[in-house]
């Protein structure tokens, strides 16, 4: 019986681990290290877990897998019988340990590893086994000593199915808690911008709860800034993480770490952890409600300071100034209230942006593949445009008079005459901003119209207010008109100057008609606007109402049919003459640039060849610009030719159905896009931000797999 | 926020420079100015036209011991400064703090370890480890003979206080010198420095 007892005691001594702790300067350790199992007994072929606890002092701290700053992590060899495997570590969440301005995960207090021992199936039954390990880690307390112990663990054999340790139960379903959640119900999503990773958090349906806050721990060393604070906030119905990385931080493929919060990840009381493996993207579109809704504030608050930008492009800026002349002669005259002809020429800005935007959203839900800056696509819309301008720019300079005064576009404001005059102005002020939208705002406007309609209407109504705001507010606010001068001859020279600004715009729109077009039909064009300016300067010369009659009516109608003649032979032959120019781009920028096309691209892509796209137009200044400052770099031409890129350019300057569909890929349907494919056809493109350096694309290349 | 790309661009024609003063890699290193452990005065900018290296010490630690106990830093040590590289030994450990020694038993422990670098700085109060954002020790960092921060962070790759590991590591100090040292070009560089904390006021 006694003897039963002691073999009995040996056995639960066995069980607890025996600890030979000892740091390696020979004093005392001021942790201890044990080992336990979860079952009385192993059976063969069937896994089963084991604990290596660690007690710490008080004061003192082990390290978690990442240790941050400094430290090190806890790490355990292990020497098993033949046949035995172990998983790996089920690292408990860590907590952070500031000191000073630097960051540390670990742990205080007791803790408990827990790994996986898997038995091999034909393990003989009749004699124990003996489970060793080294257990090695660095104990830290303001200094840091190594320590290490050799645990180890007799278990029996038997072959029927274990029990578990009555004494360790607790143990080990306590010690489970404290595991992140590995759970497939919340949705993560990261992706990488500016030095950070933002990671999108989506709890499931259930959870009722909220997450107060939350902090990412990552897996790997090197990544994050640890002492860096993350930004958490709410992004629709989830969560967003902004996480600073280490300058210069190479971001692996998978991101995986944890995230922890006090909150609990299933609830209040439960997991404070929870498993995140992503792998991040570079450009990723949220849903959700919330986030939609601060987007769209921002898209608001953005149309409306690029509806007030607007008033400075050249093509604007002379019917604003010519409209305020027409306030400040009126304001002198104080004979109307100028606020209403505010509002209405607000109104007729917005009839023709929603007329204009309704045009493009009715188009496109018929199915065509439209984007904004289509209107410069069209070689008619281009000479009509330039036609238009020019005519405009004449008036400016003198050579004649709309009507008898400048009634349509500005001038007076008197009557019903006037109102209607205002709503005509802001439907010309549109028409005339067209020219300029495309270039400067082409992919803001490409983003309003993937948006739901409605989206698209409150952007496009508030790109109208913005425009019209600096009227309304001049015309609303009658002192601030003491601050212009009284009108006179320095009105007459600024309306001629407005007049160059015009016709600088139509000399861009006949740069992108000779890029589609090629160079014969802008001299036909050329001729025509000859033509109209002879018309213009007969109609003015003695078309106005100090000639008599008969001479009017003489000079009117010749005046309409050199511009009919002139124009209708030009739109008549415009498919003659349109050459499309073969290589649109003769760009030498020492990239191999070839043209896109859909099933090349493919190709390159499915052998796993690294191909870059670039979706440009000639009317896309941003797009001139990024090729300028970003293909031009020496270092980008090179990396090109070193790693044998193939380089595609898109050219949208003229519509073309296929370029349509590849940028509505990727959810696009504007220009620039560039998209780099990285050589591996199982992984996503990558898409380059709109605006591009030669930094970003060397830091975009720097990922692809040689 | 696709949206506002294209429009911040225009209301914001001027871009924002962030210039930050501390250590940036590949950027100038920031110049300092302490005293020895033989009182003497040094300062980054002595050294102008050398490599110089920077090596964050604190002799209570086990991750310093590691190399000093193996001879690993003694022999870079003498290794560089014999080709020509300026090697300056630095403590930021607060007085009372681990590691924090007097002149006088830095020059004995100097000796006793047969550590040799030009010379071993004392940074009392931090504020040099502060401006390189010296987080561990070691903690080593480059500079090339125009100034700029070639490299930061740790000595080698394998993480630990084991000695028998300095020889199978990848020492990410002498594998950069001996580049640069050969006329090699080297992209600057960082990785994550391993050991104890500085033990900082």
């Amino acid at each position: 019986m006694r003897i039963r007892f002691i073999r009995f005691f040996l056995f639960l001594c066995l069980l607890t681990g025996i600890t030979y702790a000892q740091n390696l300067f020979g004093g005392k350790s001021r942790v201890e290290a044990g080992l336990i199992a979860e079952e009385i007994s192993v059976q063969p072929g069937k896994a089963f877990w084991l604990a290596i606890s660690l007690q710490m002092e008080e004061g003192w701290h082990t390290y978690w897998r990442n240790p941050g700053d400094s430290g090190l992590e806890t790490k355990i060899q292990w020497e098993l019988p033949d046949g035995f495997t172990a998983g790996k570590i089920q690292w408990p969440a860590p907590e952070i340990i500031r000191e000073e301005h630097l960051v540390t995960y670990g742990y205080h207090g007791m803790i408990y590893l827990l790994v996986q021992l898997t038995p091999p199936a034909e393990l003989q039954t009749n004699q124990p086994v003996l489970v060793k390990a080294r257990v090695s880690w660095l104990e830290c307390a303001d200094i840091c000593v190594p320590g290490e112990t050799n645990v180890s663990l007799s278990l029996p054999v038997k072959a029927e199915t274990p029990e578990l340790h009555p004494a360790y139960m607790e143990t080990f379903a306590t010690a489970r808690t404290k595991l992140p959640l590995v759970s497939e119900e919340w949705q993560f999503q990261a992706s990488i911008e500016n030095n950070t990773i933002i990671i999108y958090a989506q709890p499931p349906d259930w959870m009722k709860s909220e997450i107060e806050k939350a902090v990412f721990f990552p897996y790997t060393t090197g990544l994050i800034k640890y002492a860096e604070e993350q930004e958490f906030s709410l992004s629709g119905n989830g969560y967003r993480l902004v996480v600073p990385l280490k300058e210069k931080a190479v971001t692996p493929d998978t991101l995986a770490g944890i995230l922890f919060s006090e909150s609990g990840w299933r609830g209040p009381e439960s997991e404070k952890a929870i498993e995140v493996v992503i792998e991040p993207k570079e450009n990723i579109v949220i849903t959700g409600s919330g986030d939609a809704l601060t987007s769209i504030w921002m898209a608001i608050l953005f149309s409306f300071l690029g509806g007030i930008i607007l008033n400075l492009m050249p093509c604007v800026l002379p019917v604003l100034s010519i409209k305020i002349m027409g306030i400040i002669n009126q304001a002198h005259d104080n004979s109307a209230r100028p606020w209403q002809h505010g509002w209405i020429f607000t109104l007729g800005v917005l009839v023709s942006f929603w007329v204009l935007a309704g045009i493009l959203l009715i188009l496109k839900a018929g199915g065509a593949h439209l984007g904004w800056g289509f209107q410069l696509q069209s070689p008619v819309f281009l000479i009509l445009l330039s036609v238009f301008m020019f005519l405009f720019a004449l008036s400016m300079f003198g050579v004649f008079e709309i009507g008898t005064s400048l009634t349509t576009v500005g001038g007076r404001t008197n009557g019903k005459h006037g109102f209607w005059g205002s709503f005509i102005s802001g439907i010309t002020a549109t028409i005339v901003a067209t020219p300029c939208t495309a270039p400067f705002m082409g992919s803001a406007l490409g983003f309003a119209l993937i948006q739901p309609v409605w989206i698209s209407m409150i952007i496009f109504t508030f790109l109208g207010l913005g425009m019209a705001a600096p009227f309304v507010l001049i015309s609303s606010i009658p002192a601030l008109l003491k601050f212009i001068p009284k009108p006179g001859r320095w009105m007459e020279s600024l309306k001629q100057f407005m007049g160059f600004l015009l016709a600088a715009t139509v000399v861009w729109l006949l740069w992108v008609l000779g890029i589609q077009s090629g160079a014969t039909l802008v001299t036909i064009v050329l001729f025509n606007l000859l033509f109209t300016a002879l018309a213009a300067w007969i109609y003015g010369r003695w078309g106005h109402l100090a000639m008599p009659k008969k001479n009017r009516i003489t000079a009117v109608s010749l005046a309409l049919v050199i511009l009919a003649l002139s124009n209708g032979l030009t739109y008549a032959n415009i498919d003659n003459f349109n050459q499309a120019p073969k290589d649109m781009h003769p760009q030498d920028d020492g990239i191999q640039w070839k043209t896109f096309t859909q099933q090349e691209v493919d190709l390159l892509v499915k052998d796993g060849k690294p191909v870059f796209i670039d979706c440009t137009a000639a009317w896309c200044l941003s797009c001139q610009v990024n090729e300028e400052v970003a293909f031009s770099s020496s270092e980008v031409q090179q990396a090109f030719k070193d790693l044998n890129i193939h380089a595609f350019k898109a050219d949208w300057t003229s519509q073309d159905e296929s370029i349509t569909k590849a940028l509505a890929r990727f959810n696009r349907n504007s220009v620039p896009l560039y998209v780099l494919y990285k050589g591996n056809p199982d992984k996503e493109p990558v898409i380059l931000p709109e605006l591009i350096t030669p930094g970003i694309i060397m830091d975009a290349l720097k990922s692809i797999e040689r | 926020m696709k949206v506002n790309l294209s429009l911040i661009i225009l209301v914001i024609t001027t871009g924002f420079i962030i210039a930050g003063s501390t250590a940036q890699i590949g950027e100038k290193a920031p110049d300092f100015n302490l005293t020895d452990s033989n009182g003497k005065q040094h300062s980054l900018s002595d050294y102008k036209g050398k490599y110089v290296v920077l090596e964050w010490v604190n002799f209570g630690c086990p991750f310093v011991q590691k190399h000093y106990n193996s001879k690993n830093m003694q022999t870079l040590q003498k290794e560089y400064r014999d080709k020509g590289v300026v090697w300056l030994s630095i403590s930021s450990s607060a007085s009372g703090k681990q590691g924090y020694l007097s002149a006088a038993e830095i020059n004995e422990t100097l000796k006793e370890k047969s550590s040799q670098p030009n010379a071993y700085l004392i940074d009392e109060d931090g504020t040099v480890g502060k401006l390189y954002d010296a987080k561990a020790t070691p903690h080593m960092y480059i500079i090339d003979p125009d100034g700029n921060l070639i490299y930061n962070g740790a000595i080698d790759n394998i993480r630990s206080t084991n000695v028998e590991d300095v020889a199978k590591a990848h020492n990410y100090v002498s594998k950069t010198l001996d580049a640069l040292l050969t006329g090699e070009k080297v992209e600057p560089f960082s990785t994550e420095a391993y050991g104890c904390s500085v033990k900082y006021k």
